[in-house]
């Protein structure tokens, strides 16, 4: 019963990535009407597993097998926690990284139930969130210069039906990437525990983030195509692209790291090269803010939920 | 790859807007040759099938319209595409405007005044031209700058022309208010013509830079 628990939780987080991710991936692709929502649906389908199924495994075996060894307690505890901690903040349109609440209940569950942690992994994971915006801010920054030299280059209309391929091209590699990173860090800690094999948990997971986009994405997407003329196509591409390209690179080391964080780097990285009158620095401090409390915080709540439960116990 | 990227993709709704924008302003390079030799010969009847191209012009721009609100084309640019489209479609209404009042003043005109009218469309005709290039730079790798500094240059010399049409005008004795009034009217609109030209060469130029 308890192993269907920790399955179940897992699965909600997939649904939920899902259901708020898809517009990450494909939300400016069907904004600006390069493809029809339904289309969108199925390349994010397909990508997602194709990314889960290739790749995936290596984000699983740092999250799942190489942070702790993930017992059914722990399992229980820290999927439960995350997932009610990623829907809620879904639901309150309130923007947290999935992969931190992960990592942080993780850990919180693991030290209050005497795991062994592996604070060198810990530390990777810890540097790859602090360290990835800044990529993706360099990456941008070379993207929007080589635009500049080539794209920008050609005439309006050729632009215009490149940028329209580009921007599908880019919502490709982050739907590739939520099955690599994304979803994956949910299933690591499953697959790790033996309740699922890789396999089994790619083609559930991905079922599920599909389901969460189809029945739930609408929303989201929505929001983001009624702002849509508001958004620069051309810059806004160079910092999607970055993003998209830096989750990649970070999944090659196993490294668990947000698309949001990165996508925020990127867009920083354009308005640098448009001059430092774009940033904003409210946003940037929220940012900061939201990147310490988020973990931190999804390790207190596990912490205190599992010294109640010794405490019952006892 | 890039084949099936192109299916998924698309791009049917936005040749068929280029296409359309395309047959709208050869609508308007067709109207201004009707006009210059309906003007030349004194063919009235020739002026028919300029109303018939303005409404053709109507039922192109609706299209256009239509397929923008349906997703032809990036956001950013859409609005600047169906400008574009209104303001041509105002060539072709001037065009019928001027093409209607000939038709009040065709018999009373002063041949220098026609002959000063005659130079006008002959440039109206160009201008019409270089319109066709300059949209069609934005779809190839060619000079823009070039086609639009010589629209500019046009639509100056209509200026030019205007005034001298205005001091000979002032010269011709009028026999009845509507006499006066369809003569002006007949001026006013011809050298419209050239002004709404020069707006659309102006978009060209907004759309070139739109997306840099």
């Amino acid at each position: 019963m308890i192993e269907i628990a920790s399955i179940i939780a897992s699965m909600l987080i997939a649904f939920s990535i899902g259901s708020n991710d898809t517009s990450n991936s494909f939300g400016i692709c069907i904004g600006v009407g390069t493809i029809t929502m339904k289309r969108a649906l199925y390349l994010l389908g397909f990508f997602v597993l194709i990314g889960a199924v290739l790749q995936g495994q290596k984000v699983m075996k740092t999250v799942g097998g190489e942070i702790l060894h993930v017992n059914l307690e722990i399992l229980v505890l820290s999927l439960i926690v995350s997932s009610i901690l990623i829907i809620s903040s879904n639901v309150n349109k309130f923007p947290i990284s999935s992969h931190q609440i992960i990592i942080g209940s993780l850990a919180g569950s693991g030290l209050v139930f005497g795991a062994s942690i592996n604070t060198m992994t810990l530390q990777k994971i810890v540097t790859a969130w602090a360290i990835s915006p800044f990529v993706a801010f360099f990456f941008s920054i070379l993207i929007f210069a080589v635009m500049e030299k080539t794209l920008s280059r050609l005439p309006v209309f050729e632009i215009e039906k490149t940028l329209r391929i580009l921007i599908l091209l880019s919502g490709i590699i982050l739907a590739y990437n939520i099955g690599a990173n994304e979803l994956s860090t949910a299933l690591g800690p499953v697959v790790y525990s033996g309740l699922m094999s890789p396999l089994q948990a790619a083609l559930a997971g991905s079922l599920l983030v599909w389901a969460g986009a189809y029945l739930l994405s609408g929303r989201v997407i929505d929001t983001i195509c009624r702002g849509i003329t508001k958004i620069q196509v051309y810059s806004g591409f160079a910092a999607q692209l970055a993003a998209g390209l830096t989750v990649l690179l970070f999944t090659q080391f196993g490294m668990p790291v947000s698309t949001t964080y990165c996508l925020i780097g990127g867009i920083y990285g354009v308005g640098f090269l448009k001059g430092l009158s774009t940033v904003n620095i409210r946003l940037l401090r929220n940012m900061v803010l939201n990147w310490i409390l988020t973990p931190s915080g999804a390790f207190a709540i596990c912490y205190g939920i599992g010294i109640l439960v010794l405490n019952s116990g006892s | 790859m890039v084949s099936l990227f192109k299916r998924i993709v698309g791009g049917k709704k936005e040749a068929e807007v280029l296409s359309k924008i395309r047959e709208h302003l050869s609508a308007i390079k067709t109207s201004c040759e009707i006009f210059y030799i309906a003007l030349e010969k004194n063919d009235i009847e020739l002026l028919k099938e300029v109303c018939e191209l303005e409404k053709m012009g109507d039922t192109l721009r609706r299209e256009v319209a239509l397929l923008l609100y349906e997703g032809a084309f990036l956001p950013v640019i859409r609005a600047d595409l169906y400008n574009f489209a209104e303001v041509i479609d105002e060539v072709l209404d001037t065009l019928e405007d001027t093409s209607i009042s000939y038709t009040r003043v065709a018999r009373e005109l002063d041949p220098h005044i026609k002959e000063m009218c005659l130079r006008v469309a002959k440039i109206n005709l160009k201008m019409s031209k270089y319109l066709i290039s300059a949209f069609d730079a934005l779809g190839e790798d060619e000079d823009l700058r070039d086609k639009t500094i010589k629209i500019r240059a046009y639509e100056r010399e209509i200026d030019i022309i205007k005034n001298d049409i205005i001091k000979s005008l002032a010269r011709v004795e009028v026999k009845t208010y509507w006499e006066g009034k369809n003569l002006s009217d007949f001026v006013e609109d011809l050298v419209e013509i050239s002004d709404y030209i020069e707006n659309a060469a102006d978009l060209i130029q907004i759309l070139n830079v739109s997306l840099r």
